[in-house]
């Protein structure tokens, strides 16, 4: 304002830059911690309506054909030890193999989805198949819809990966893609057990 | 909207009001703006729900009309102004009281924000379809929720869903925001116990509204399906249980009380300390209580639904959890009491709103501990004893609260004194309204008026036309703090940077503050808040600051 | 980090006055809590002597409470007010460890106390059989004709539909729109809904239970007044709701054996329900509003009762 003594620049100053790359991590974990709660609703539900459930097996239905899902369930686990993979290679500056294992990963979860559609559209129940229907496309759809996400962002994370000077401000894309995609996986765990596991 | 007209602009370029700002000022008075705006819209119709009130027989409007009504006033006071201006007084305060230049997600910030006049707009439409409006309460529960007689998808509830869906997606990222501002961008000198109490408070409440919406979006996900795709969470001839949806419900908008209270905990724990020159009696135990409120509350949903149907050891236990809230709630109480005893009070308009607001609120809260005792709230849940009940928290002392911090903080956010007597007038017109409002309720709903009903027993009569002349004296107190607030902020005397000569970080920034507050010089903190009396310094250097600034103002 | 203030002891005349004013205060709230009995409607339910005696416990307690705030806050604003130029500071008392401990302790001793009594209440309550057993409704039990038919000779089935109340007594094959129950003689509900949730509710027993579509709950209870009371629908159930309510009838056994003859031999009718007659009227009238649900054709009862005579509560 006027010529009057300035305090001095603060640490804060000069954190600057450091301090606002680590805040969207720090973001996007507390959303993640938000999103799981909604999972667990939906858990919830559908345990809640499936012990409450006189017939919980629409008629003509006898359970949930299990080995595709299996498959569908190690392809996804796997693809969190391939994105493992890819980090470790773009810790060691090996762009190159960092971006395979990348689009490994990206292969992977399309596999994933694409069989979701296949088991989908093999299925002899509709969502309107009484509560049994209904929780399982919701809770099978939300989490595909996560699942696309996921694709989705890593497809973006690899396109910037080609930007010259792209990892300049840190790694917090990277970090919080991989973050998502774990987070999707463990989720698909626990559903895998919820429906396909547990027999009434 | 009318804001043009309400607001004319001060000296800094006013078009930024109305545009994308990502300064979190700008932000948070364009909640404020638009939160009372909706505030208005819904007073207006809690006027002629009092109006049909007046006598025993639905004569005023149509049943229909009036279900519609009094379902569309508690979600737009809920979901389009309470939480909107909370997130307004947030966006003011949070960065300037720990010494941020802004919040830590800008443009998260201004998206969040606009979600509000969005969802807003689609519940204002949802009165213009051909089905009506939302007619189900602001629960919505179904069975009753998904009745569709025209079967049309475009509904009043179709766009209640929706509104709400928005409305939680639009409070998540604000609170993201929030949180991650509290936790990473407080000034250097400035650890947890430094910290002003508004800020854990909007901590504790932030983390509720992370936690507990997820659960009412899941649940209104299901409540979508059943009424658009035909699916049956809810409905029981497809196997579904109604009861699921109430815990869905509950299990969210319990803590959403909190996250009313708790910011008002905040403004009163800031407020007393500076009009009784004193500091905040056991600041470290008011802290601490917001966080143990958190982790109570979120244990108590089920009070709601003691007579659903829910077990017998299921209410037993929710009730002792219900009960165990008012402990801490009560250290915050006396904390405020120890605060004002042997201090210098002053009773200026925030102080007079506190005040107000307190006493109402421990009312509130006795009538809270009967309302947790299962045998007695089997006898008034769903009257209106507990109408009566959440309007004096809710208005009695939350928005007290909040009027409060209006007048406290305006200064230093426009610049301009707001008019004492003014204040004073619409302090008084609010305090004899809302108990004239809102008192009355308590014996109906003990004779056994039911809630939300458009018509009544004869013998209900005599406390109907007292609790409607309250609301109708209510809706006369606005009117002085409409006039102060357009003639202040155009043509009040202009204020200092620390006209109530209070403590904190705020208070040592110009009124109003630049665009990046402190920017690169950010003070250190090097004292504990609200050092009345103490006479130290709150921060390094804090005079040559308090120099400048007042050099500044002399040459203005 | 907390300074206690240096120990002040009362000198004698304040000590006194203040014992005084502790004293008053205790009278007051003794004294409001008897005058919440009158807030309450008259006791027609064993449940009612039960659920009041904790009200009134409340009101005296929180009564007690409230005046000790709002002294406290007096006195701070009478006696401890800013002088008019005074801008000094008062003296920086940050906190009293021991005070907090009193007021942490004693208000956790209180409020436990005050849910022990009400789990004690909840209990006894639970002993009357309200709420206990929740069977899921078995669509077989359709073919029966009404379920309830086959309950025993002492319990009633009460039926909730947008917008009326039913009452059916299979033992007797009476059915009405007025609830008639003996005076002094256990009685166990089974509350059932066709449509959407209702509320049972009868504030002279004291007594309310949620309806749930697609469950049948049962309810018992014991009413110990004679006289006219009305029952309302307490959930809320659509465009007709406020007028979903019924007349509760308790009379000595022989009226009530009586009004069950009676009704046995009556011809089928329609029973009340004044959302039928409102819906026409809104048809041909052509009044405003939105569009609402059809109401449900008022059941066909022996005995439809009145709804217009005065009631007791």
């Amino acid at each position: 304002m006027t010529s009057t003594p300035i305090p001095p620049a603060t640490p804060s100053a000069a954190h600057g830059a450091g301090h606002h790359a680590s805040h969207n991590l720090t973001g996007f974990i507390i959303f993640l911690c938000s999103e799981s709660v909604i999972f667990l609703a939906f858990f919830s539900g559908y345990a809640i309506l499936r012990q409450a459930a006189l017939n919980w097996l629409p008629p003509g239905v006898e359970g949930l054909e299990w080995r595709m899902p299996l498959i569908n369930t190690i392809v996804l686990v796997s693809s969190s030890l391939t994105m493992v993979a890819a980090e470790h290679f773009k810790e060691k500056e090996q762009l190159w193999l960092f971006r395979g294992f990348w689009l490994l990963t990206m292969a992977m979860g399309a596999y994933f989805l694409y069989g979701q559609a296949v088991e989908w559209g093999g299925l002899k129940f509709g969502l309107t198949s009484g509560t049994f229907g209904a929780t399982f496309y919701l809770l099978t759809g939300f989490h595909g819809l996560h699942v696309a996400t996921g694709v989705l962002l890593m497809g973006l994370m690899l396109v910037k990966s080609f930007i010259p000077g792209n990892y300049n401000g840190g790694e917090e894309g990277l970090k919080a893609t991989s973050l998502f995609w774990h987070f999707v996986d463990v989720i698909w765990i626990i559903l895998f057990v919820l429906l396909y596991v547990w027999r009434t | 909207m009318t804001s043009t007209a309400l607001f004319p602009q001060p000296p800094a370029s006013w078009r930024r009001y109305f545009g994308f700002s990502t300064d979190a000022k700008v932000i948070g008075i364009q909640y404020i703006v638009v939160s009372f705006f909706f505030f208005l819209v819904a007073g207006l119709l809690a006027m002629i729900i009092r109006g049909e009130l007046l006598t025993p027989a639905a004569d005023l409007v149509d049943r229909t009309v009036y279900n519609g009504l009094y379902t569309m006033h508690g979600t737009i006071m809920l979901f389009l102004f309470i939480f909107p201006v909370l997130n307004g007084l947030n966006n003011l305060l949070i960065p300037t009281m720990i010494g941020a230049p802004d919040m830590a997600f800008p443009r998260l910030n201004t998206a969040a924000f606009w979600m509000v006049p969005v969802f807003g707009l689609l519940l204002i439409a949802s009165f213009f379809v051909p089905s009506g409006p939302a007619s189900a309460g602001w629960w919505s529960y179904p069975p009753v929720s998904l009745q569709n007689p025209l079967g049309h998808l475009i509904s009043g509830e179709f766009l209640w869903v929706l509104a709400v869906a928005l409305s939680g997606v639009s409070s998540i990222l604000g609170a993201v925001n929030f949180v991650t501002t509290i936790l990473r961008m407080r000034a250097p000198g400035m650890g947890f116990f430094r910290m002003p109490v508004f800020c854990w408070t909007a901590l504790a409440a932030q983390s509720l509204q992370l936690i507990g919406l997820p659960a009412l979006t899941g649940g209104a996900v299901m409540l979508l399906m059943d009424l658009t795709l035909g699916t049956s969470f809810y409905r029981p001839e497809g196997g579904g249980d109604p009861v699921l949806y109430q815990h869905f419900f509950w299990f969210y908008s319990h803590p959403a009380v909190y996250v009313i209270i708790l910011p008002v905990f905040g403004i009163f724990s800031e407020l007393f300390p500076v009009y009784s020159r004193k500091p905040l009696f056991g600041y470290v135990y008011v802290a601490l209580a917001s966080f143990i409120i958190v982790g109570l509350g979120l244990i108590v949903w089920v009070h709601h639904m003691f007579p659903s149907g829910v077990a017998q050891w299921m209410r037993n236990l929710f009730m002792v959890t219900t009960m165990l809230i008012a402990v801490p709630t009560g250290v915050k109480v006396f904390a405020w009491l120890g605060t004002m005893w042997r201090g210098k009070i002053k009773l200026t308009t925030p102080m007079l709103f506190c005040i107000g607001g307190l006493i109402n609120f421990v009312f509130a809260g006795i009538t809270g501990v009967m309302l947790a005792t299962v045998p007695v709230d089997i006898h008034v849940s769903n009257t209106y004893f507990v109408v009566g009940h959440f309007h004096y928290v809710i208005y009695g002392a939350a928005v007290m609260g909040i009027f409060a911090a209006i007048y406290h903080w305006f200064p230093k956010f426009t610049g301009r004194m707001p008019y004492e007597g003014l204040g004073k007038l619409h302090f008084v017109l609010t305090f004899l309204g809302a108990n004239l409002n809102f008192l009355p309720m308590h014996p109906l709903g003990l004779m056994g008026m039911p809630r939300r009903v458009s018509s009544y027993d004869p013998e209900f009569a005599f406390w109907n036309v007292l609790a409607s002349l309250g609301a109708f004296l209510l809706g006369v107190s606005i009117i002085p703090f409409l006039l102060n607030m357009i003639s202040s902020w155009v043509r009040g005397p202009r204020a200092t940077h620390n006209p109530w000569n209070a403590i904190g970080l705020e208070w040592l920034l110009p009124s109003p503050p630049p665009e990046d507050n402190f920017g690169e010089h950010v003070p250190t903190v090097i004292s504990p808040p609200y050092g009345y009396g103490k006479n130290e310094p709150l921060v390094e250097h804090q005079a040559e600051i308090e120099r400048a600034l007042t050099l500044a103002e002399a040459t203005q | 980090m907390s300074s206690s203030s240096p120990n002040r002891r009362l000198g004698g005349i304040p000590l006194i006055a203040l014992g005084l004013w502790i004293g008053l205060v205790m009278a007051i709230s003794i004294w409001m809590a008897g005058q919440a009995q009158h807030w309450l409607p008259v006791q027609a339910s064993n449940a009612a002597p039960l659920v009041d005696g904790l009200f009134r416990f409340e009101t005296g307690v929180g009564t007690f409470v409230f005046l000790g705030v709002v002294s406290v806050m007096a006195w701070t604003m009478l006696v401890h007010r800013a002088e008019k130029y005074d801008e000094s500071d008062a003296e920086p008392i940050e906190g009293n460890t021991r005070l907090e401990v009193i007021w942490t302790v004693i208000p956790l001793v209180l409020v436990m106390a005050i849910a022990w009594y009400a789990i004690q209440v909840n209990t006894e309550l639970g002993v009357l059989g309200p709420m206990e057993h929740i069977h899921p409704r078995n669509a077989q039990e359709e073919l029966g004709g009404y379920p309830g038919d086959r309950l025993p000779p002492e319990q009633v089935e009460v039926i909730a539909r947008q917008w009326s109340w039913e009452f059916r007594y299979p033992g007797r094959n009476v059915s009405s729109t007025e609830l008639h129950l003996e005076l002094d003689r256990p009685v166990t509900f089974r509350l059932v809904s066709e449509d959407v949730l209702h509320g049972f509710y009868i504030p002279a027993f004291r007594l309310k239970q949620d309806v749930i579509p697609g469950r049948a709950i049962d309810f018992t209870l014991t009413p110990t007044r004679l006289g006219r009371y009305r029952l309302r629908d307490s959930q809320f159930s659509g465009t007709w709701f406020a007028a979903n309510q019924a007349d509760v009838v308790v009379e000595s056994a022989e009226d009530h054996a009586s009004w069950l003859k009676q009704g046995a031999a009556a011809p089928l009718q329609s029973g009340l329900s004044p959302a039928v007659g409102e819906y026409a009227e809104r048809q041909t009238a052509g009044r405003g509003g939105w569009p609402t649900v059809v109401p449900a054709p008022p059941p066909q009862v022996n005995v439809p009762g009145s709804s217009s005579l005065p009631h007791d509560a």
